[in-house]
């Protein structure tokens, strides 16, 4: 009994001479919560729509009147109200809007002649959620258009919902290939990089680098660039293989590859930066496995990979604004279900790049050059 | 002129220490050490763990600030110009700091590429100091495979790689056995011999730094208490010779007997033995243990040996450097620094 609560005192000593080790032990199972519970299943909020109506008369102001309801109650829309359909359908093309609502100028005119009216919908249906969430709510707020001011007598008076999804389908699977990507440059960027330099550390190693000349920017980005080339290797070739299995179809050859490996090169670098600033001073592996956790929960889960960024509450959505994850799930998205070229999605390099260019400077300040 | 003289004097030192301090919170590990080096000496510092020798000399190789206080290590400012300093020397740290997963070559040939050192010069430095050492049938072989001699022998070997003007090696034979200290040490002599480089080494072990060292700075508690040759040092303290009797009941009076001897210039009570500084000790022992006997006391074993080191620790310390490892716990973690502060 002595030996068996030796052993057990011994650990517990341990444990709770680890302030990280602990404070992350209580306050992790509190972000799980909160993150997981809102990045799953929530209400979605704010998808933009664009709405083009070239009709003045009250069936089509009618229309529009419905769906400022539902934008200004439940708030499932946010809408944006033009006048050009190529703009429209285009801000859906570069990610502008979720979708674009055209309402003709003879739909008045067809409606009171029962000529069989219709609404153009174009929808992203690279986000599968968000595009049946609005295809949905849309049939909604034209309904009562048919019921109280079609007769129905006969059934082409029903208003026709010609929704035009923009891209080729994308199935379930497809849709977590970048999720699944970003997942491995994490774990990727995780294990090497900073965590090579803690390793050191803890084994007593450091020193045997700290006592040349070798400068903070050497160490930082020496250790980066070989994080950077492990990773990327891991990185392109699950991705290949998900490629393979899930069966993406692959239209624009050698310009979408360098895209996507413009993309996993960018996130990576950005990632390992980002680990380096965290883990720079940490000496302990232990501290790392329970930080991993903890970075895998607020970055992945509110980066949109598996469920849409409208769906969380504001407070995570102002932090997707913020997280890298974000901006390269949304990079990848639109490369492979788009087929966006690198103009499209410059906003997330431009993040990605100055996020990462934040990050290494911060690193190399405040990368200790002694013990 | 005389400042310029003053600073060709500086120049010519190859480490200047001045009033150099470090604290962790309210432990002072070394306090208001002073002293110089000069160029192609051998020096040492000799004191248990835990006197602020590890801590002195990361202090000197720029591993950690000095809290007040100047350090000048081959002409440069250890804290105004540390990269230049870092330039200079060569350090074999205490713990070892050699990566298991790459060969031994490996580990040289990166080492020499932190210095910027080009391939060929690297690769002729590289295989001769292997051999050196006696690495070189080993070389491709991984560092995890190694021995504890092996692998201080290939650290030894590595920091000579830049040709450093300044060697600090910290506790270069700890936890070795005998056997691979020896081949440590006669390493070590080659060294003085060949280059004309200048060494400074910790260590507790006084036979090391008696055998190796032209000056030797015994420190105890952060402080300088003795600075000279092994031969100056030992010279300091009365008597040349050492008796130690085991003695059957040890008492105050047996000691108080010998005590008023005329060669007698000190005793110590120990646990079970008594040790007494003499002169001539072989010529004055029977007296001496005639003395014990008319005290009432029995003599069951005696050993006459020289001064040493260890004595001069003992005359200014009051205690052994043995005695002091004793109630150390651990010398192998946090060595030079208390945990919670550094790491």
């Amino acid at each position: 009994m002595i030996r068996l609560l030796a052993v057990v005192e011994r650990d517990l000593k341990k444990f709770r001479r680890n302030p990280v080790v602990l404070g992350m032990s209580i306050l992790m199972p509190i972000i799980y919560l909160l993150i997981l519970g809102n990045s799953f299943q929530g209400k979605l909020t704010s998808l933009p729509v664009a709405v083009v109506s070239h009709d003045t008369g009250p069936f089509a102001k009618r229309v529009v009147e419905n769906l400022k309801a539902i934008a200004a109650g439940p708030q499932t829309f946010r809408l944006v109200i033009l006048q050009d359909v190529n703009k429209a359908v285009e801000g859906v093309r570069n990610g502008r809007y979720k979708a674009a609502l055209i309402i003709p100028e003879d739909f008045d005119t067809r409606v009171t002649l029962n000529g069989r009216p219709e609404i153009g919908l174009f929808l992203d249906n690279t986000d599968g959620i968000s595009a049946e969430t609005i295809r949905n709510l849309v049939s909604a707020a034209i309904g009562p258009i048919h019921d109280e001011y079609v007769p129905i007598r006969e059934k082409t008076n029903e208003v026709l919902l010609r929704d035009v999804n923009l891209y080729p389908k994308v199935d379930y699977y497809q849709s977590l290939v970048p999720g699944v990507v970003i997942m491995a440059i994490f774990l990727g960027t995780l294990t090497t990089g900073a965590f090579n330099l803690v390793m050191d550390r803890f084994m007593g190693i450091d020193e045997s680098y700290l006592l040349t000349p070798l400068s903070k920017s050497h160490i930082v980005a020496g250790l980066i660039i070989s994080g950077l080339s492990i990773t990327t290797v891991i990185a392109t070739l699950i991705f290949t293989v998900s490629i393979l299995i899930t069966g993406i179809p692959f239209s624009r050859g050698v310009h979408q590859c360098f895209s996507l490996f413009v993309i996993i090169v960018l996130t990576t670098l950005c990632l390992l930066s980002l680990m380096f600033l965290i883990l720079g001073r940490v000496g302990h592996p232990r501290i790392v496995g329970i930080l991993s956790g903890f970075l895998n929960v607020i970055l992945f889960f509110p980066s949109g990979a598996v469920y849409p960024v409208a769906s969380f509450p504001g407070w995570l959505r102002s932090f997707a604004k913020i997280n890298p994850e974000a901006y390269a799930v949304e990079a990848l998205k639109s490369v492979l279900f788009k087929n966006a070229g690198l103009a499209t999605i410059s906003g997330d390099i431009a993040f990605l790049a100055l996020f990462t260019a934040v990050m290494m400077t911060l690193s190399i300040i405040t990368f200790k050059r002694t013990l | 002129m005389p400042g310029q003289q003053q600073s060709t004097m500086q120049e010519q030192k190859a480490i200047t220490v001045s009033e150099i301090t470090k604290k962790f919170g309210n432990i002072t590990a070394v306090d208001s050490v002073s002293f110089e080096v000069e160029r192609g000496e051998f020096f040492g510092f000799l004191g248990p763990n835990g006197a602020g020798k590890t801590t002195l000399i990361r202090m000197l190789t720029t591993l950690l600030r000095p809290t007040s206080g100047h350090a000048v290590v081959s002409c440069c400012d250890v804290v105004k110009d540390p990269t230049e300093v870092r330039k200079h020397i060569g350090v074999v740290p205490q713990a070892m700091t050699s990566d298991l997963d790459l060969t031994a070559y490996e580990n040289m040939d990166i080492y020499g590429r932190f210095y910027g050192i080009h391939a060929k010069e690297r690769k002729e430095r590289i295989e001769y100091l292997l051999d050196m050492v006696g690495l070189t049938a080993r070389a491709n072989d991984l560092v995890a495979t190694y021995s504890g001699g092996m692998r201080r022998r290939l650290e030894i070997a590595r920091v000579l790689v830049h040709r450093p003007e300044l060697l600090f090696l910290d506790e270069p034979t700890i936890g070795l056995d005998p056997q691979s200290r020896r081949v440590v040490w006669s390493f070590l002599e080659k060294l003085i011999g060949g280059d004309s480089m200048t060494i400074f080494l910790t260590t507790h072990y006084m036979e090391e730094a008696e055998a190796l060292c032209k000056r030797v700075a015994i420190i105890d508690t952060g402080k300088i208490i003795a600075l000279g040759s092994p031969a100056e040092l030992k010279s300091q303290i009365p008597g040349n010779d050492v008796i130690t009797l085991a003695v059957e009941h040890p008492s105050e009076e047996i000691a108080a007997a010998i005590e008023t001897l005329p060669f007698v210039h000190k005793v110590k009570s120990e646990e079970g033995s008594v040790r007494v500084s003499v002169d001539s000790g072989a010529k004055n022992l029977p007296s001496l243990i005639d003395e014990v006997r008319s005290a009432g006391g029995k003599v069951l074993s005696a050993t006459v040996h020289e001064q040493s080191l260890e004595d001069v620790f003992i005359y200014y310390t009051g205690k052994s450097i043995r005695e002091e490892e004793a109630k150390k716990v651990s010398f192998f973690v946090g060595a030079g620094i208390p945990q919670k502060f550094g790491r």
